[in-house]
């Protein structure tokens, strides 16, 4: 039923986009899609009809951490299409857009909510391969969309890379339907039969698979080394879609590295995996750290500081206790809203600049007050300042991560600091390069439109809410998958 | 006859090895994909000697699928870009030369037997088909250098199908496939199309329409050549 739902939805948003010409309808269409996820997905919720399987449990279920990545993506969605209604606009008005793929961006665009919320109820590790691939494709688009020779060459990066890293994901398929055909007499893929089973698969095969299934989900949320597509990507992509990217897209490949790890439950293969996860986590956020210094541009400081998260994420999830995940869970939300409201924030810069370089962007402060707000916000928002969501989850895996090694948590905690360094400079540089003369009078104000403006503001008040007070419901719902998930 | 096929197939698998090692190495791109074609008409061979011993329908499909898509129709597609871009051959080699990428193509198949022979020992020691597995990854693997070591998206997408190929050898080796693999051939078609997708609108665009394009968005891609690493 839920899942008819969905279903439904996106194909009436798709029909509708393909059938009606005009261009302000594709743009309701699209916000109307998000907001229908979100509220099937919170009737879903409030009627208490998950977890729900379908086709006999083999194929497609809607269990709660599904459902919860399945809001993160549509709230994040439904704020993009907002943002992108006036945005697209502009981007067809400048030329960067042309008129006859405007339709095809939309499309795309549409097609990967539908094929990410696909990946998160799959219950076969096929099917989400599958949907996992798709959306790559679909989010290639979106980048290539944009009449600029890079953005196709990032595009096409981002494909390869991704493509091939999703190849190894596949031999780790394999491998792992190999081992539950030698330990429960019937291959199987499921996530759930796999979970349940995982006790008596032979370890160091199971090993081996997650070993392969874990390069393609890497490569998909951005752990270095697998990272090398994604700046290009996300710096390339208009706003809109490099917050999917960043905020979702990247959500797909952690997801599959937790339900992943959460089949090795019961098997000792366990232990000889965690600390792969951890040294890879630290590998991330460390070449993320270091690259993030060097930056000049408003975007690619976000893209590698998507890099950093997913790696501090990946550290607790191979730290590996119940709290870890409950925190690294919130923090995947928190990070997913954070980075939505840098990418309008930085875009709205870029309207008015024309450029993504922090240097070349006079008195922002006095032209676009409202994007500087969002871009400080955020900036202290994603390093993990209070009140903001992000500081909870972060000393809490630091908490937790000080259970695994003093030593880590102290190199850990100086990456961290690294980190932090470059959004002071990014904000430094931004505001106090306040123009003398003729110079900065000549620069024409960009207006910015209600869309652009609502999506930022809405962002930053769900930011500063969640920052500041937790709901119990919220708290329950995360404990509940932490359970579901056997971990 | 079990023992005539099983021969048949070391033949086969051969010939595969040689195919791949002829991807890695050639730089004319129509001799590429001719040879990508004929790769995967010898792997859907092998899936239907397989067939004859084992007697699993899954891999008559999987033979079926193989010829119609990898053989002819991905093979057919890619010729049709091809003739769009007027490209017809891919000089460049990243890194190594072709003679160096044939010595690091028999180090990786080396080094998929022995890594395989680890992890697979005790769960398939039944399985008298282990050459094929070990040759399914080190096809991948050479896929892959094929996929950093040139620079042509042409030749990159070869590399990827090549990979695909190795992926699928391995799998049909190892266990009884379920229906995803067939799956998993629709999927690298769309990505395929998506591929030439882009391509059409970007790289043939270059030649000619690109210019004009470029100066329709003349003030935005002078921006972006100011700012070079945005």
């Amino acid at each position: 039923m839920i899942l008819a739902a969905y279903a439904v939805a996106s194909a009436m948003a798709l029909a509708f986009i393909s059938i009606f010409k005009w261009n302000s309808i594709t743009r309701v269409f699209s916000v109307l899609h998000g907001a229908a996820y979100l509220g099937i997905s919170i009737s879903a919720l409030a009627l208490g009809k998950i977890p729900t399987y379908y086709f006999g449990g083999r194929y497609l279920f809607i269990d709660r951490f599904g459902i919860y990545e399945i809001m993160i993506a549509s709230a994040v969605f439904l704020f993009a299409a907002v943002y992108a209604m006036p945005h697209s606009k502009e981007l067809v008005q400048s030329g960067e857009l042309s008129e006859k793929n405007f339709k095809f961006a939309y499309l795309a665009f549409n097609a990967l909510l539908a094929f990410v919320v696909a990946a998160f109820a799959s219950n076969s590790l096929a099917l989400f391969w599958i949907f996992a691939e798709l959306s790559t494709a679909s989010a290639a688009l979106l980048i290539a969309v944009i009449n600029s020779r890079k953005n196709i060459d990032a595009a096409l990066k981002y494909v390869f890379v991704n493509s091939t890293a999703m190849v190894f994901s596949f031999i780790g398929i394999i491998l792992i339907f190999l081992a539950s055909e030698h330990s429960l007499g019937h291959g199987t893929l499921n996530w759930d039969e796999l979970a349940a089973g995982s006790g008596l698969f032979e370890p160091t095969l199971l090993a081996v698979a997650f070993v392969f299934l874990f390069i393609g989900f890497a490569a998909k949320s951005g752990i270095a080394p697998f990272h090398t597509a994604l700046p290009h990507a996300y710096s390339k992509a208009p706003s809109a879609t490099g917050a999917l990217l960043s905020a979702v897209v990247a959500n797909i490949g952690i997801y599959g590295i937790i339900r992943a790890y959460s089949i090795l439950g019961g098997n000792s293969a366990r232990l000889s995996i965690s600390p792969i996860l951890i040294a890879f986590g630290v590998g991330s956020v460390s070449l993320a750290a270091l690259s993030m210094l060097q930056q000049t541009s408003t975007k690619k400081l976000i893209a590698f500081s998507s890099v950093e998260h997913m790696g501090l994420v990946l550290i607790g999830i191979g730290v590996g206790t119940q709290q870890a995940l409950f925190w690294v869970l919130f923090y995947i939300m928190a990070h997913s809203l954070t980075k939505a409201l840098l990418f309008f924030s930085s875009g709205v810069l870029h309207r008015q600049y024309k450029t993504n370089k922090f240097e070349k962007m006079p008195d922002a402060l006095k032209f676009q007050p409202l994007a500087s707000a969002g871009l400080i916000i955020g900036s202290c928002a994603i390093i993990g300042m209070p009140p903001f969501p992000i500081f909870l989850p972060k000393l809490m895996l630091l908490i937790q991560i000080n259970g695994v090694s003093t030593w880590l948590l102290a190199a850990v905690l100086l990456l961290l600091v690294i980190a932090s360094v470059s959004f002071v400079l990014l904000l430094s540089k931004l505001f106090s390069n306040v123009s003398t003369g003729e110079a900065g009078q000549q620069l024409k104000r960009f207006e910015v439109p209600f869309g652009m403006k609502f999506s930022i503001v809405a962002l930053i008040a769900i930011i500063i809410i969640l920052g500041v007070f937790l709901p119990d419901a919220l708290k329950n719902f995360i404990s509940a998958i932490v359970r579901e998930l056997r971990w | 006859m079990e023992f005539l096929v099983e021969g048949w197939i070391n033949v086969l698998l051969a010939l595969v090895l040689i195919s791949g090692a002829f991807i890695v190495t050639r730089r004319d791109l129509l001799a590429l994909v001719s040879t990508y074609s004929i790769q995967s008409f010898l792997i859907s061979a092998v899936a239907l000697s397989l067939y004859l011993i084992e007697k699993h329908n899954v891999l008559l499909y999987l033979a079926i699928l193989t010829v119609a898509s990898k053989s002819l129709l991905i093979p057919y597609f890619i010729r049709t870009i091809q003739r769009k871009m007027r490209i017809r051959r891919d000089l460049e080699f990243h890194y190594i030369t072709p003679i160096i990428s044939i010595f690091v193509t028999l180090i990786l198949t080396l080094v998929a037997y022995i890594c395989l022979s680890k992890a697979l020992t005790a769960s398939s020691a039944q399985n008298d088909f282990y050459l094929g597995a070990v040759l399914g990854v080190s096809l991948a693997l050479m896929g892959m250098m094929v996929i950093f070591s040139r620079r042509k998206v042409i030749t990159k997408i070869v590399g990827y199908l090549m990979m695909e190929n190795g992926v699928l050898l391995f799998g049909m080796f190892l266990t009884e496939l379920p229906f995803i693999v067939e799956a998993m051939i629709v999927i690298d078609l769309i990505i395929l199309v998506l591929i030439a997708a882009i391509l059409a609108v970007g790289m043939d665009a270059s030649i000619e329409e690109f210019q004009a394009r470029l100066n329709v968005a003349h003030k935005w891609f002078t921006q972006e050549k100011e700012d070079d690493e945005i």
